[in-house]
């Protein structure tokens, strides 16, 4: 071999062992996990998971397939802590502004609930529910991946995706709204994983009960990393237009690691299912009332 | 038989009748929780799709009258997870279910947790 070549093949091996370290990835990891399985399913009961031993806490790591499903993530009537059931302390503290607004959301359940025809949820024509709304209604199945500075989000309702910034990034001041906001975040300690997120569309409802906020709302996640197969989840509602304070919408709620190589069904809200549903069954429910919406 | 067949529908229905109304996402308002209705016929179609899965069943009513039902469940991931397929139902079968109707009368519902199919009581817990 000619020293020209020498020195190419040397120079070669040194950018692919570069490119890595440039972008900021390590290899792949391997599952050790056998899996065969696609659409894989959660359990409904938390005791599915009682007396399961767990190891510890991995340091700074919240990658996994996360499920809530059997400790109640999916909150249909309002936000996990304050459900919208006419129960005394289950409101959230309304500014007057907050009260007014709500007044014009007419979801499908709780106590103001009224038939989907004639109510005017987003979620009902498959505009995206956005952030929080996604962890304060449907916290069900979520994958968390890390790289070197994000932590990726993947919903599994409706398909949704956050990214979380972890490059020590500063939420921006005056963002053009999005559904899912902005967000960043960092490790507070090993365990703790804390995300700050602004800029979320004021189009978007905060709860499935239509609960309301503005684009000043600022939403607090806490993750905290308790064991190896279990993810705690605070969730603080911070939005001084609507509230007279914050409140902790999901205090601790466990989340369950699946099994690696869990394979998440697909859940799509597809258009022109959703026309099927609402011609099919929503229109013919209706009850009637004084009120029209969309 | 058919005594029998009611013993293990009484059962599976005394099993989860304590169990959380199935709230749904789109809303419960419609329905009348405090009622149940008792839907026999022929399932005509099973759409296995989002939002909801509902199922298209031919039942007589008291005058023998055909009523076309549509009866709603959660969505297909909801559904996976406490058992059901997209082949739970398919044209033909007869079906057997304790139905929540709607306040207004029209002939749709939402599944409880009695569903028998082709004269065999469904295992999968009810709809989420």
């Amino acid at each position: 071999m000619s020293n020209r070549l020498m020195i190419s093949a040397i120079t070669w091996v040194g950018i692919l062992l570069f490119v890595p370290v440039l972008f900021g990835q390590s290899a792949a990891p391997t599952s050790t996990e056998p899996h065969e399985k696609w659409n894989d399913v959660v359990p409904l009961n938390k005791s599915a998971y009682a007396g399961k031993k767990s190891g510890p806490a991995p340091k700074r790591d919240l990658s996994g397939v996360w499920d809530g499903t059997a400790e109640g993530g999916g909150a249909y009537e309002g936000a996990r802590e304050y459900p919208e059931d006419g129960k005394p302390g289950h409101e959230p503290p309304y500014t007057p502004l907050g009260e007014q607004v709500l007044k014009t959301h007419k979801p499908g359940v709780g106590v103001r609930g009224v038939a989907v025809e004639i109510g005017n949820d987003p979620v009902n024509i498959c505009d995206p529910q956005g952030f929080p709304r996604m962890e304060l209604y449907e916290l069900r199945t979520i994958e968390i991946a890390q790289t070197a500075n994000q932590v990726l989000y993947l919903d599994q309702f409706n398909d949704n995706w956050r990214i979380i910034w972890t490059d020590g990034r500063e939420l921006p001041k005056d963002p053009e709204p999005r559904w899912n906001g902005y967000s960043s975040g960092k490790w507070i300690d090993d365990y703790t994983f804390v995300a700050e997120t602004v800029g979320m569309d004021d189009r978007t409802w905060l709860d499935n009960s239509g609960r309301p906020h503005s684009s000043d709302l600022r939403v607090e996640e806490r993750f905290h990393r308790v064991s190896d197969d279990i993810l705690e989840l605070t969730v603080t509602i911070d939005d001084p237009q609507m509230y007279t304070k914050p409140w902790v919408a999901i205090d601790k709620i466990p989340l369950h690691r699946q099994p690696k190589g869990f394979d998440m069904r697909e859940m799509t809200c597809a258009p022109s299912e959703t026309l099927d549903y609402n011609s099919q069954i929503g229109a013919r429910t209706a009850t009637g009332g004084d009120w029209k919406g969309r | 038989m058919r005594t029998k067949l009611m013993a293990v529908a009484l059962g599976a229905l005394g099993l989860f009748g304590s169990c959380a109304p199935a709230f749904a996402h789109h809303g419960n308002a419609a329905y009348d929780y405090e009622k149940t209705v008792v839907v026999k016929g022929v399932v005509t179609g099973y759409i296995w799709a989002n939002p909801h899965v509902y199922l298209k069943v031919d039942a007589k009513d008291e005058s023998g009258n055909v009523q076309h039902w549509l009866i709603e469940a959660q969505n297909p991931v909801a559904q996976a997870n406490a058992g059901w397929s997209k082949s739970t139902f398919k044209p033909g079968d007869q079906v057997d279910l304790d139905v929540m109707p709607t306040k207004n009368g029209q002939p749709i519902g939402r599944f409880r947790n009695r569903i028998v199919i082709n004269g065999e009581v469904f295992k999968g817990p009810g709809p989420r």
